[in-house]
């Protein structure tokens, strides 16, 4: 264990370090108490010039305006239109070629996983133009539907290095065993490979959750008007009609933040399983 | 004869052959329309002259010539820069923050996971807090910054700041990234080893040096993995924040390409993909660096 | 009946040969052990058989039928695992019924041989168990389970009793051997374990990079081992190996020992020369009893309470093990004289064939 635990500093050390937790953690997180302060602040505090004081009172009112007042609502709506269809579509996809590149030794092998990986490094602009103008052409811009088959597209790269790895950890010997038992390879894969995913799929549907969430690039990209656009977009442009009306920005900001928090703190130890694929050996 | 030996059909002799194809399939279709083959349309487009709905006009070059000569993308090349540089930065105080955080103590949990939080939200809404935070009379840091100086600063409005400004809202969940990165790593470590390290009389940075950071290569490289492509990357912050302002002074390639691309001046997609690909090779620089890494533990295996 | 036959079998694994041409015949029925040291293909040899890895050239039938091309399912073989290979989130039942299900056996059916196979395991009180609910022994008969219900005509084993303790591989060593009399199947069994391989096997294939060095009874490789590779793999402590001067005399082959003392050996020898005199430690005696006399210098004693082991340094430097009884006194440094009985002595040439093997019985 290192740094050495703290019970065995002096007792001095010990509240110390109890003492600097809390303030450390407030200061860490000053912007967002900030915002959270003031999404209940009532607006006429603003208006008074109270912008740091205690607030007069907790202005839930904040929210109701935010949801009554704007179709933040509706964007909410939309974003988990494109994001649960991706996290199904991505997993699905992703257990299949996880699969594949994990269980077979074909020649291409090493070159397809590492187009996949290399996918994923891209700079989203270098996309952009064609992906657009696919969507164009196909109908979808301004869509949903055009959103989703994107992001199934892209974070299929991220999600196959994660399954082809975690399949790679499984025994071998499990595969060739029902191989020798005459299972099929599509059954090995349904009976015995998929159930032992489990904690993969877990992980990588709260990752891709909160990563498609978040969209903002191609939310702007793929999305114009009001009907389709995700939160995060839908954000930014009520964000310009609110010039100044702070307490409506925060009160707009935490809620939509507020998914992938939930999402978070429900599937903490799956999430953090995701994001740090790799960060240790073996 | 058993029950087991059947005659074989040939889906049965040749299903090791085409099972990994198969499984392959939809994946790797949908990767190739949406990612493989809109690179190589990039790169295309960029010879040309388009506004998206007209014919492409072939101009070889001359996108590329052009941008040598545009004061704009020279401003978004060293942001880009300055952004890999400080973003950098995030790796260091991830770590520092994960060993001020790696106690048993109690409600450690709860600790670990709200300093993890900020990485969690999205970077619209990290925007709009820093936006805030920053705001002139009433932001917080605004406030502090005249308490301690007796000036006061716009930082998102301040051709001197701005772009420090940006990447330290940038910092905030990208640190956090690291963070938990190192936390996962210190989990792991070998326990044998820091007792034997301290049997040999190593302590504090001498042991953090010479034995634990040797241990935690793994979460280094990610971490830097991440960190590069989220500094190259950055296009939230910049479009929330400032869309570049003021005066182009925080522009970064990826919004310098997406503003010529799709703005209200006019659809320049034949530039914007030239700044895309000219993003694109400097990314690869990395991603080169990165995938032969990643190939010689692959053989290594 | 389900005889297997190897043809001239190679395998390579790139520019790498690692099996390099295999002709062998195992009877319907036999328990075949390969045993060899590690990495010299035993496992790969066993996976080709299985169907797992493919067959680079050459030919393998299995029952008379060329399989050479046929998938693993088609082969009507089962495997075992060194690790067992069991599904973790199947219970033992579900483990065992597997495959059955997979290929269209109906409920009843699977029911059925499974708890015949459970029965013959006494695995009945354990069949709605996980695999992370079972010993290690137990977790080795599920494995076993799961082969003996698909009713195949060759059973494989890749070093099936490895994963166990001392007194567990005793009792599964007994187990696998009564299942074997009990269904009357050709197995196939790859060890590391000397002793598992002469306890167990009808036929031992000892394999030595890639390719067999003798193929024969337990018995036969123990008393005529074919070349110096199989006299010392086999047998433990390994054999002593002297170099020694011999050459052709009337009445048989006349060695010359470290040391000048002359033993002569029945058998024939064509010409003279640098040759190696092999010794097994339980044939050499402590007493000096025996056709000729070694001198040298007890190194180390191990004493096992049984027998006794001493390590004699001779005047020429080299060593020699020898087994003695378990109330031997000599301590190192002492003087021993060592007894070589001529009838229990192997002659190997320059090239390590055997020229002359002893015989025990003469
Ligand atoms: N897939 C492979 N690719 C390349 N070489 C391989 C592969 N599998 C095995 N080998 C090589 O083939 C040789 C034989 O391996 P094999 O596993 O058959 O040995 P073994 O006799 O079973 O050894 P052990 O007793 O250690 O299990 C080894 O040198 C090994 O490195
Ligand atoms: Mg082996």
């Amino acid at each position: 264990m290192f740094p050495t635990p703290i019970q065995k500093a002096s007792p001095a050390a010990r509240i110390g370090y109890q003492v600097l937790l809390p303030v450390a953690l407030m200061i860490w997180l000053i912007p967002l108490i900030g915002v959270a302060v003031t999404s209940l602040r009532p607006a006429s505090d603003l208006a008074a010039g109270n912008y740091f004081g205690i607030p007069s009172g907790l202005a839930f009112e904040n929210y109701a305006a935010v949801f009554r007042d704007s179709p933040i609502g509706w964007y909410i709506l939309n974003s988990f239109k494109v994001t649960v269809p991706t996290v199904i579509g991505a997993v699905a996809l992703s257990c299949l070629t996880g699969f594949a590149l994990a269980v077979y030794g074909f020649r291409a092998n090493l070159w397809v996983f590492f187009a996949f990986v290399a996918g994923n490094f891209i700079p989203f602009q270098i996309l952009m133009v064609p992906v657009r103008d696919m969507t164009l052409r196909a109908g979808m811009y301004d869509t949903t539907l055009g959103l989703v088959l994107f992001h199934i597209a892209f974070q299929t790269g991220f999600c196959t290095l994660f399954m082809r790895n975690f399949i790679k950890g499984l025994p071998f010997a499990l595969i060739e065993s029902a191989r020798v038992e005459g299972v099929s390879e599509w059954r090995i894969f349904r009976h015995i490979v998929l159930p032992l995913m489990r904690p993969a799929i877990a992980a990588l549907s709260v990752l891709v959750f909160t990563f498609v969430w978040n969209d903002y690039f191609w939310a702007t990209v793929l999305v114009q008007g009001q009907h389709a656009m995700p939160v995060t977009a839908g954000l930014y442009s009520l964000n310009g009609q609110w010039v100044a009306a702070w307490h409506l920005v925060s009160a707009g900001s935490i809620v939509a933040a507020l998914p992938p928090v939930l999402m978070f703190f429900l599937m903490q130890r799956h999430f953090i399983a995701g994001l740090t694929l790799g960060a240790t050996k073996g | 004869m058993s029950d087991t030996a059947r005659s074989a059909g040939f889906w049965k002799r040749n299903q090791l052959k085409i099972a990994p194809w198969a499984f392959l399939a939809p994946g790797a279709i949908m990767f190739l329309l949406y990612v493989l083959i809109p690179i190589v349309q990039s790169v295309w487009i960029s010879f040309h002259d388009w506004d998206g709905l007209g014919d492409k006009v072939w101009i070889g070059l001359g996108n590329y010539v052009e941008l040598l000569d545009d004061d704009t993308f020279y401003v978004a090349l060293k942001n880009n820069l300055i952004w890999l540089a400080l973003y950098l930065l995030a790796i260091p105080m991830g770590l520092a923050t994960a060993l001020f955080l790696n106690q048993t103590v109690w409600g450690i949990r709860l600790y670990k996971s709200l300093f993890f939080f900020p990485f969690v939200i999205s970077q619209v809404v990290v925007g709009l807090m820093f936006t805030w935070f920053y705001a002139p009379d009433f932001g917080l840091f605004s406030q502090l910054i005249k308490w301690l100086t007796g000036t006061e600063i716009a930082v998102l409005a301040d051709e001197r700041f701005v772009t420090l400004g940006i990447i330290v809202a940038g910092l905030w969940p990208q640190t956090a990234y690291c963070m938990i990165l190192y936390l996962t790593g210190l989990n792991n470590l070998n326990p044998e080893q820091i007792e034997a390290a301290r049997m040999d009389n190593a302590r504090g940075w001498r042991l953090l040096w010479h034995v634990i950071l040797p241990q935690l290569a793994p979460a280094t490289f990610i971490a830097m993995v991440v960190t590069v492509i989220g500094a190259l990357r950055s296009f939230d912050l910049v479009s929330i924040m400032t869309a570049g302002g003021p005066y182009g002074s925080s522009q970064v390639l990826s919004y310098f390409m997406y503003e010529q691309a799709l703005s209200e001046y006019g659809y320049r997609m034949g530039y914007g993909a030239a700044i895309a690909v000219v993003l694109f090779l400097i990314m690869m620089v990395f991603i080169t660096l990165f995938i032969v890494r990643m190939i010689a533990q692959e053989r290594n295996r | 009946m389900a005889e297997v036959s190897l043809s001239k079998v190679t395998k390579e694994f790139g520019a790498v040969s690692v099996i390099k041409g295999i002709d062998l015949q195992i009877a319907d029925g036999e328990f075949c052990v390969f045993v060899g040291p590690s990495g010299c293909g035993k496992s790969t040899l066993l996976r080709m058989v299985a169907g797992l890895e493919e067959i680079s050239s050459g030919a393998l039938r299995i029952g008379g039928r060329d399989m050479t091309q046929v998938g693993p399912s088609d082969r009507g073989v089962a495997m075992v695992f060194q690790s067992y290979a069991l599904y973790p989130h199947m219970t033992v039942a579900e483990n065992i019924g597997f495959g059955l299900r997979m290929t269209g056996h109906d409920k009843a059916e699977i029911a059925k041989r499974t708890s015949a196979a459970a029965k013959m395991l006494q695995l009945d009180h354990l069949l709605d168990r996980k695999p992370g609910q079972l010993s290690g022994g137990q977790r080795q008969r599920v494995a076993i389970g799961r082969a003996i219900v698909r009713n195949p005509d060759v059973f494989l084993f890749d070093e099936p009793l490895s994963n166990l303790d001392a007194a567990l591989r005793v009792q599964m060593r007994g187990e696998i051997s009564r299942l074997h009399q009990d269904l009357g199947a050709t197995m196939i069994y790859v060890t590391h374990d000397q002793v598992e391989a002469m306890t167990m096997a009808d036929k031992i294939v000892v394999l030595s990079a890639g390719h067999i060095e003798q193929v024969g009874s337990p018995l036969e490789l123990y008393h005529r081992p074919r070349n110096l590779f199989v006299a010392g793999f086999i047998g433990s402590p390994k054999m002593n190996f002297l170099t020694v001067e011999a050459r052709p005399a009337p009445g048989g082959a006349e060695v010359t020992l470290p040391g000048g003392a002359v033993v002569t050996l029945a058998g024939q020898i064509a010409v003279a020369g640098q040759m190696t005199l092999g010794l097994r430690p339980e044939h050499a005696s402590a007493t000096g009893v025996g056709d000729a006399v070694l001198e040298g210098t007890v190194k180390l004693a191990e004493h096992l309470g049984s027998e006794t082991l001493f390590f004699v340094a001779l005047s020429d430097g080299s060593e020699i093990a020898v087994k003695a009884d378990g109330l031997a006194s000599e301590r190192p440094g002492d003087r021993m004289r060592v007894g070589v009985p001529a009838r229990a002595c192997h002659l190997f040439d320059a090239a390590g064939q055997a020229l002359i093997n002893g015989d025990l019985t003469r």
